[in-house]
């Protein structure tokens, strides 16, 4: 397309000698005509004018055509509404894929989903008693899935997130980056992962919905010891901190909080249910149906939600929430469960992001990972950014380079066993820190975090130890 | 994207004629089918700091550190120093670390499965959603056959830029990682649709290379499409660290990348014109050096270690009625590969209505498979959302699971006598 501009080009050029092309053909004409009256140097002269003229139109023509419709497009108007058809089409798609539509919906369900009414009992499934039996005899019949592995007691990590597309395409790429992130510190502690996308309750649908997915875990998986929930705005953030599980032998249930926030203020926030472990028993069933009864969405939720509000300091007017509820009961019913609950505050088990993110560079200067408390955190936990809805509780700019400054946080912590690390904390790019060679393995051996450089008891083999 | 097989196509070749010849002038905005679909609803101004609709990501991203290290382009290009004892220095190390075996059992090598995307959105606006459900989907099938995953999302080498970036990548892993028996390359277009079918591991115990392809392709057609690169085994030992570097001289973007393209063109059989691409490399280094390579490689064609995903989604309802998981073949696939499709890119080789409904199907077909184990399925191949197929009891520990992937063998772990 280029060379027919060009061709068009030389063939005024070529014709000039003699007068112009098509548009002075006239002008040729009334030329040739008018050569008999006008002089031949002024003929001359016009000719060389109207040439300059052509050239200068054709070569703001070709600007104007390479700025806006581009070469490739100049005989494209059919492909332009081709295009225009693709575009449509495929928006079509997008959009029915990012609804809530369900091709399997009944055709004649009305708006008006069915809830529970407030009479209604709610649970999460049949009563399981003898838990704690039934799961020893198991272990002791099945050899080969031990609740230890290597000294080590089996922990599954559950997260997840909604089956549909986000509102907006940043939260799914915050999703996946979340995701690699949880991925890479399992990996390096030996933790299986489970990423829940369905709502086997839909009931408890929303934040309810790892309730049902963690008792069904704990039935079906008995030799998963402690079932660890992590919501997916969550970010590992000390690939080197280990959960002191030794400290919990007396405990079923571990979660970050503040005794003080907790007992004397009944503060909302005293707990956070964004990160918590429970020990997989009979305690923990029964805790779980316990809780529970606060979640089936509708007129249930909706009157549990004032009850929370009226009871809880602090708390706005919403539909009942898990952390609330959780609070609430284990305030009201703190003889019964309190004693087997370790409220953690001594590390990290969720980090608020606000006044840890800031502090990434100081705390790269001055600590090292290991350490899982406010002087290198081990989780990072971005309460109120919902980058996967429409809007969050904090400006949009601040949450998501905070969540890109504590991906890379962590990132660099894998990274640096390649020898690499991120080109500063907001970029996607990485620079080498360790020069190849080719003994490999001497660097491998100084900054393997699942090896500790002391040499003693390790970690990360699948063999069953005494 | 990493490792997405970019096969090309006369359009895309016109694009690269037109940016030739047109270098200097820049598009003012790539031209996009794929454009971001508005909401609605614009509640509040364009200036609300907190919605997400409005606001440009592009915000985000700095780099810093200064200029990035430009390769000397007197030197021609390594994947890294040459490494020539690499069995004795991993065999030395497996045997300092008792406590990382490279086999877990007998039989049951040590995997690392290798996958990735690029640290930045896509382009697509549902491509990230579509990569999150992929990276699930490997989860689930690396949690119950007990391998690893590294996912990766940096470029180590800017030059093996694209569906090259694997070969630095996955020589690094191998180096990084002397427990590791087997790298399992996949791309991240492909999904696990048989999560019973474990890999025949002792069909493998004398090669090094397992790729999903016909010996008569490569070796007598040298046809371009003659194995794939998709999904792989590779084998940590000297022998796949030369494999490496015997590839990876096509590889570097720019002049090499483009010359080395139309030598395959020309070279192998039904190969477009586009520039070099690991896939077409491979084939040809087998085909013109089978001796120094062929006897350990294995091209297997007895199950889907890669399949093609159009001759494969249309036949799920059909798998479903006749057949089980467990065969990984054409009655129940292992891996449905969406070649072409580039959920994450602007524009794939085939109609984004095709291409991202289908993978809803494959993702439903593999979850199905993991949802069983719980009680649950989805409503439909193509519903989001679940049902129960089996009613809870209060002797959970009874339940029957059928496909048996509620405590698999091939997920148990070696007892040791002297524990009991």
């Amino acid at each position: 397309m280029g060379q027919d501009n060009g061709s068009t080009f030389t063939t005024q050029k070529r014709s000039s000698g003699g007068g112009s092309a098509l548009p002075t053909t006239n002008g040729r004409a009334a030329g040739a005509a008018a050569r008999t009256m006008i002089p031949r140097g002024r003929q001359i002269h016009k000719t060389f004018n109207n040439i300059k003229i052509t050239i200068l139109c054709g070569f703001v023509t070709i600007l104007v055509l390479r700025g806006t419709i581009g070469i490739g497009n100049l005989s494209s108007s059919e492909a332009d509404a081709v295009n225009q058809n693709l575009i449509e089409e495929t928006n079509r798609v997008l959009a029915e894929i990012r609804s809530d539509k369900d091709p399997d919906d009944p055709a004649d369900s009305t708006d008006e989903p069915q809830f529970l009414s407030l009479n209604d009992t709610y649970t999460l499934g049949p009563k399981i008693v003898g838990w704690d039996q039934q799961r020893k005899v198991w272990l002791s019949q099945n050899p080969e899935f031990p609740s230890s592995v290597n000294g080590k007691p089996r922990i599954l990590l559950l997260t997840g997130s909604p089956p549909n597309p986000c509102d907006n395409p940043i939260g799914d790429h915050y999703l996946l980056k979340a995701v690699k992130n949880k991925i890479d510190y399992c990996r390096i502690h030996g933790i299986e992962i489970v990423y829940n996308m369905a709502h086997l309750d839909k009931e408890l649908a929303g934040y309810w919905a790892k309730l049902p997915m963690i008792r069904r875990l704990m039935l079906s998986h008995p030799e998963v010891e402690w079932i660890w929930w992590m919501d997916s705005d969550a970010m590992f953030t000390d690939m080197v901190f280990e959960v002191p599980l030794s400290k919990y032998s007396n405990h079923n249930l571990v979660i970050h909080g503040y005794p003080d926030l907790l007992f004397e203020q009944k503060s909302w926030i005293a707990l956070n249910t964004g990160s918590f472990l429970f020990r997989n028993c009979q305690w923990s069933l029964d805790l779980l149906d316990t809780w529970a009864p606060m979640g089936p969405k509708g007129p249930i939720r909706e009157e549990a939600g004032k009850v929370l509000t009226a009871n809880l300091k602090g708390r706005p007017a919403f539909e009942a929430d898990d952390q609330s509820a959780l609070i609430y009961l284990l305030l009201s019913q703190k003889e019964k469960w309190m004693d087997k609950v370790y409220v953690e505050n001594q590390y990290y088990l969720h980090g608020y992001w606000l006044g840890l993110v800031e502090r990434y560079e100081e705390m790269i200067e001055k600590y090292h990972p290991g350490l899982g408390d406010e002087r290198w955190p081990f989780v990072t936990h971005f309460v109120g950014c919902k980058p996967c809805g429409s809007y969050g509780d904090y400006p949009v700019e601040q949450c998501l380079k905070s969540m890109e400054r504590a991906f890379n946080f962590a990132d660099n912590q894998v990274l640096k066993f390649y020898g690499f690390g991120h080109r500063g904390l907001l970029s996607p790019k990485i620079k080498r820190i360790a020069n190849e060679t080719a003994t490999p393995l001497e660097y491998m051996d100084q900054v393997d975090i699942r090896r500790p450089v002391h040499g003693d008891e390790s970690s990360g083999s699948s063999e069953t130890k005494s | 994207m990493l490792g997405a097989g970019k096969f090309g196509t006369p359009a895309q070749d016109l694009d690269d004629l037109t940016t030739h010849f047109y270098a200097a002038r820049k598009h003012g905005e790539p031209h996009r089918v794929l454009v971001e679909a508005q909401p609605e609803n614009e509640n509040g101004s364009e200036n609300d700091p907190k919605n997400y609709a409005t606001f440009d990501f592009n915000k985000i991203l700095k780099d810093e550190g200064g200029e990035e290290e430009k390769p000397d382009p007197n030197k021609p290009y390594t994947l890294g120093p040459k490494i020539s004892d690499w069995d004795e220095q991993r065999g030395e190390w497996l045997k300092r670390n008792p406590n990382f075996p490279n086999f877990i059992r007998e039989n049951k090598p040590r995997v690392l499965l290798v996958t990735g995307s690029s640290p930045k959105p896509c382009e697509n606006p549902v491509g990230d959603h579509y990569l999150l459900k992929s990276i699930k989907n490997k989860i689930d099938y690396c949690r119950l056959h007990g391998i690893e995953i590294f996912y990766n999302m940096a470029l180590l080498d800017a030059e093996m830029a694209g569906f090259w970036a694997k070969l630095p990548l996955i020589r690094k892993l191998l180096l990084s990682h002397p427990e590791v028996e087997f790298l399992w390359w996949m791309d991240s277009d492909a999904m696990f649709t048989d999560m019973a079918f474990e890999l025949p591991w002792e069909r493998y115990k004398d090669v090094n290379l397992v790729m999903h392809g016909w010996n008569e392709m490569v070796y007598d057609q040298k046809n371009w499409i003659g194995l794939n690169t998709g999904s792989f085994l590779l084998r940590n030992n000297q022998w796949a660290l030369d494999l490496l570097d015997a590839w990876a001289p096509m590889g570097p973007k720019g002049k090499i990348r483009d010359e080395a393209g139309k030598i395959l063109t020309r070279e192998l059989k039904g190969r477009p014109v586009f520039e070099a691409d690991d896939q077409s490399a491979m084939v040809y280094l087998l085909a013109t050096q089978r001796d120094t390579w062929g006897n350990k490689v294995y091209l297997e064609s007895g199950y889907y270690l890669h399949g093609y995903w159009g001759i494969l989604v249309d036949k799920y309802e059909e798998m479903i009625e006749n057949y089980h998981p467990g065969f990984g073949d054409h009655r129940w696939p292992l891996v449905t590969h969406f070649v072409g499709c580039k959920p994450c890119g602007k524009f794939g080789d085939y109609p984004v209505e095709k291409c991202l409904k289908q993978m809803d199907r494959a993702f439903n077909f593999g979850d199905n498979q993991v949802l069983q184990i719980y009680g649950f399925t989805h409503k439909s191949l193509a519903s989001r959302r679940v049902k129960r197929v089996r009613n809870e009891t209060g002797n959970p520990l009874e339940a029957k699971d059928d496909l048996g992937l509620m405590h698999p063998a091939f997920k148990a772990v070696k007892v040791d006598d002297s524990t009991m």
